[in-house]
């Protein structure tokens, strides 16, 4: 158990938790940032994925001890008003049925669209693969992304 | 605390500053009119306050399929209301109520009540501005939340009517508008809740949080009915924030702590062995299959019979093949989780469920209270698919809180979610073909073996008629194929690990077994599988199968549709195979499937394309018609080419999505749907019917590309080889 420091979304943390305890639970039951959700523990389904410098990591696999003066953005710290050109791609394309996994889907998106500004249909594959919905909103998840992906490159920036 | 409804429409209905009516079943009520202390509870009710701001109430769960946006349009449609001004509360058990989602239900039960109710308040506010301006009532409409008097130019908004219109009494039959004066209904409308949930501020019931909350994990029995056998509790009464250890009455052992992880980490040092299961208790699937398998050969129930017609030639040949259906997870995101607040005699709760009632009930009982003194909260629910209509997550979570004498959030973790579900059922089912000297398919047998819900008590012996029988076996006793001689049965097998519904419930089993069969007649007969199903339409237009009523002229037309618009017919290159299917689910909702797929020199098969055609009657929102498709769709992929569970020893072998696969975004094809049949009198339910079909459309598929007949799920690279 020590205090380490930890920047949310703009926001400097000191919290207090074991060395083990994964971001995901620090974010979820320390800082009430419920938007990153549990859903496997075991980094397999992408729920709890949160941005660092620009990049989707899954945060129920960042343990407390790993977390001094790194920097994280969660879905509720990408726009206060879902501005941002992944969630008006995700409203705009309808993808949304019980919602549960997409905050972390749109983290993961906002990840590719970081590294990848012009991706191909195999890019987005392979990068949302790695992610579980299981109501089956792929396919307009997949619009989504292509229509993020042009908003953000005609606005030069990601 | 929000105060109770019950408080609510006695303050409301005193002040007189909302138009408030309940909606008890078919009846409306002024909750003004009421008198005072009367026991008013309705489960669902719309109020309309002086800022012109409209609540309604929802008796139903969101878990994805829309209800929620979709219901609220029924209401807005005849309301006349502002669609941007809708505020929605979720419904809470009361006495009658009747609360549950499943069925796909929804739209159809709330296509008349939810319109009545808009429509009585409408005619409500209209009265009362006619009677503030002195005008004929017959001179004033109202559109988006306002009364308008068109030839003196005169509006009043619906805020700075309800005083006056609470003191109406309400319209009995108020008029329903015709379909042509429609600006929501049939409009693509954005899900209600969709900001929230993209911004992160949608509340799950994992999200629940409440003062003094406590977190819990609970190790359950290694299998059903388990003891425990030794437990050192040391290494986990070590762990940091670990408040409490519970022994549930259930045999589990649950570890309560100040935070989810130490929850989490104290249940993982916790160190409990349970008593091995005696054999002949060791529950295993592969030993059920073959119980199955003999079962199906049994004459069983008969569940419909229809002798051939005099004239019909004798059968001469006969063809037969048993198809089997696993045992599959539900596996929603949100793993089963419950905040329950016992306090002396009474408990709140909060979960994500689709059986607030069997809760409220099954809590109370747990706790010995009646069960008015169960308040529950229904949360969104991030993925139902039938697996919250069972509710031990939230009688475990009330057991707890009472040991622990605190509020508690029960989290189960993936592994538990996999292990302990109300899984789908095994089934197996013997089908058979019998052709006369000429060739000609006279008669069809389907027998079903599967097992009786265990989630809920059955019906005595004396209550199982047809009809309860036919309740088991959905997609078998409504073969809708004019076959001279029908007989379908069904055989219950004992199975005694939890099952319960699933997405479709009983149909996707008997729809892939009946799928497959049909083609494999149409096989035998040298057909082509779409046009033998055409064939097999013909005949009486409407035909009767229990309580289904069929109308082969909708059947028709989806399979028409997918035949034009998929280019049935071409030929595939090698490695290429396009299959079809079709069902009638319980002659509400009629969809056909035309899919394509590829295999690979690994036997690797991958779906290319999918074109679906769905009659679903008149649409309510077209954007959650399509959502629906895609989502049956891809949940039907999973289940030709994702995970099964297994059991061994009594226990589930499948712990997450490594060993339980889902269909992911690189498994999920281009998906074309064409909504026909939209100009029908009335809506019909679209959160299940895709689902049967879309299996053996894909396995027919395989079928056309290797010659491998697929009668056994999910399909393997082994299956298809040689």
């Amino acid at each position: 158990m020590a205090k380490t420091e930890v920047t949310i979304n703009g926001t400097r943390h000191s919290v207090e938790a074991d060395d083990d305890t994964p971001l995901l639970w620090i974010l979820r039951d320390t800082l009430g940032l419920t938007g990153t959700k549990f859903g496997c523990g075991v980094g397999v389904c992408g729920a709890c994925s949160v941005l660092e410098n620009g990049e989707a990591v899954r945060s129920c696999q960042v343990p407390c001890s790993d977390l001094a003066g790194r920097t994280f953005v969660t879905i509720e710290g990408l726009s206060p008003d879902a501005s941002h050109p992944c969630q008006k791609g995700w409203l705009e394309e309808e993808v949304v049925q019980c919602g549960f996994c997409q905050p972390g889907m749109i983290i993961t998106a906002c990840g590719l669209l970081k590294s990848k500004p012009n991706p191909t249909d195999a890019d987005i594959d392979a990068a949302m693969s790695e992610s579980v919905c299981r109501c089956g909103t792929y396919p307009r998840m997949r619009k989504a992304i292509r229509r993020a992906a042009e908003v953000m490159r005609s606005k030069g920036n990601p | 605390m929000i105060a109770s409804r019950r408080t609510f429409l006695k303050t409301a209905a005193l002040s007189g500053a909302s138009l408030v009516i309940g909606i008890k079943g078919t009846r409306l009520v002024n909750a003004a009119s009421q008198a005072a202390g009367t026991a008013f509870q309705p489960s669902s009710w719309i109020r309309i306050d002086p800022d012109g701001l409209v609540s309604l109430t929802i008796g139903r769960t969101e878990m994805g399929q829309g209800v929620r946006t979709s219901l609220a349009m029924l209401l807005a449609e005849e309301l006349e209301a502002d669609w941007t001004r809708i505020k929605l509360v979720q419904a809470k058990p009361s006495p009658g109520s009747d609360l549950g989602t499943g069925g796909s239900d929804s739209i159809r039960s709330g296509w008349k009540t939810l319109r009545q109710a808009g429509a009585a308040a409408r005619e409500m506010l209209i009265s009362a501005a006619a009677a503030r301006w002195k005008v004929d009532r017959e001179t004033c409409t109202a559109s988006h939340g306002k009364v308008v008097h068109a030839s003196s130019g005169r509006t009043l908004g619906y805020g700075e009517l309800v005083n006056d219109a609470a003191r109406l009494p309400v319209p009995e039959k108020p008029p329903l508008k015709a379909r042509e004066k429609f600006n929501i209904i049939g409009r693509r409308t954005a899900r209600i809740d969709g900001r929230d949930i993209v911004t992160g501020r949608a509340r799950y019931g994992i999200d629940t949080k409440i003062p003094g909350m406590l977190y819990a994990s609970l190790e359950r029995p290694a299998w059903n009915g388990a003891k425990l056998k030794k437990m050192d509790e040391d290494g986990a009464r070590a762990v940091n924030g670990v408040r409490s250890i519970v022994k549930l009455p259930g045999g589990g052992v649950a570890i309560v702590a100040s935070n989810t992880w130490a929850a989490i980490k104290g249940r993982a040092a916790l160190s409990v062995e349970w008593d091995a299961a005696a054999p002949n208790e060791a529950f295993d699937s592969d030993a059920h299959v073959k119980r199955l398998e003999a079962a199906s050969r049994e004459t069983g129930f008969i569940t419909r019979k229809e002798d051939a017609p005099p004239d019909t030639g004798p059968v001469t040949k006969t063809i037969e093949a048993i198809y089997h259906y696993p045992f599959y997870a539900h596996a929603p995101v949100e793993t089963m989780n419950c905040v329950a607040d016992v306090r002396e005699n009474r408990c709140t709760i909060w979960a994500p469920t689709q059986a607030p009632e069997r809760l409220q009930r099954l809590v109370g009982e747990l706790l010995g209270i009646p069960r008015e003194n169960v308040e529950v909260n229904v949360t969104l629910v991030g993925g139902g698919f039938g697996r919250r209509l069972g509710v031990d997550y939230a009688v475990e979570a009330a057991a707890i809180s009472r040991a622990a004498k605190a509020p508690v959030q029960l989290l189960w973790s993936r592994a538990d979610d996999m292990k302990h579900g109300h899984f789908q059922a095994a089934s197996a089912h013997y089908l058979s073909a019998g052709f006369d000297a000429n060739n000609k398919p006279v008669a069809w047998k389907h027998t079903k073996a599967g097992s009786y819900h265990n989630i809920s008590p059955l019906d005595p012996e004396d209550q199982r008629n047809i009809e309860w029988y036919q309740g088991w076996s959905w997609g078998c006793y409504d073969v809708p194929y004019a076959f001279p001689a029908v007989q379908t049965a069904y055989v219950a097998v004992d199975l005694p690990v939890k099952h319960g519904p699933w997405r479709a419930v009983f149909a996707p089993s008997s729809v892939f077994a009946r799928e497959g069969f049909v083609d494999e007649v149409a096989q035998s007969l040298g057909a082509d599988p779409l046009t033998f199903r055409l064939d097999m339409l013909k005949g009486a237009d409407v035909i009767k199968a229990g309580d289904a009523t069929i109308d082969r002229r909708r059947l028709r037309r989806v399979l028409q549709t997918v035949r034009q618009k998929s280019g049935w017919g071409e030929k595939l290159e090698k490695g290429r195979g396009r299959g079809v299917a079709c069902n009638a689910y319980f002659g509400y909702t009629y969809i056909a499937y035309v899919v394509d797929v590829s295999v690979d020199q690994e036997q690797h098969v991958r779906v290319d394309r999918v074109v679906a055609a769905v009659d679903c009657g008149l649409v309510v929102n077209p954007v959650g018609v399509e959502q629906q498709m895609e989502s049956g769709i891809i949940w039907g992929i999973s289940s030709v080419l994702g995970g099964e569970i297994t059991f061994k020893g009594g226990s589930a072998q499948q712990n997450s999505f490594a060993d339980f696969a889902v269909a992911r975004m690189r498994d999920v094809p281009p998906i074309e749907v064409h909504i026909i049949g939209a100009d029908a009198a009335e809506p019909f339910g679209m959160g299940e019917p895709p689902v049967p079909p879309i299996v053996p459309a894909i396995t027919n598929a395989i079928f056309a590309a290797t010659g491998k007949r697929i009668r056994r799920l999910p399909v393997r690279p082994e299956m298809l080889a040689g």
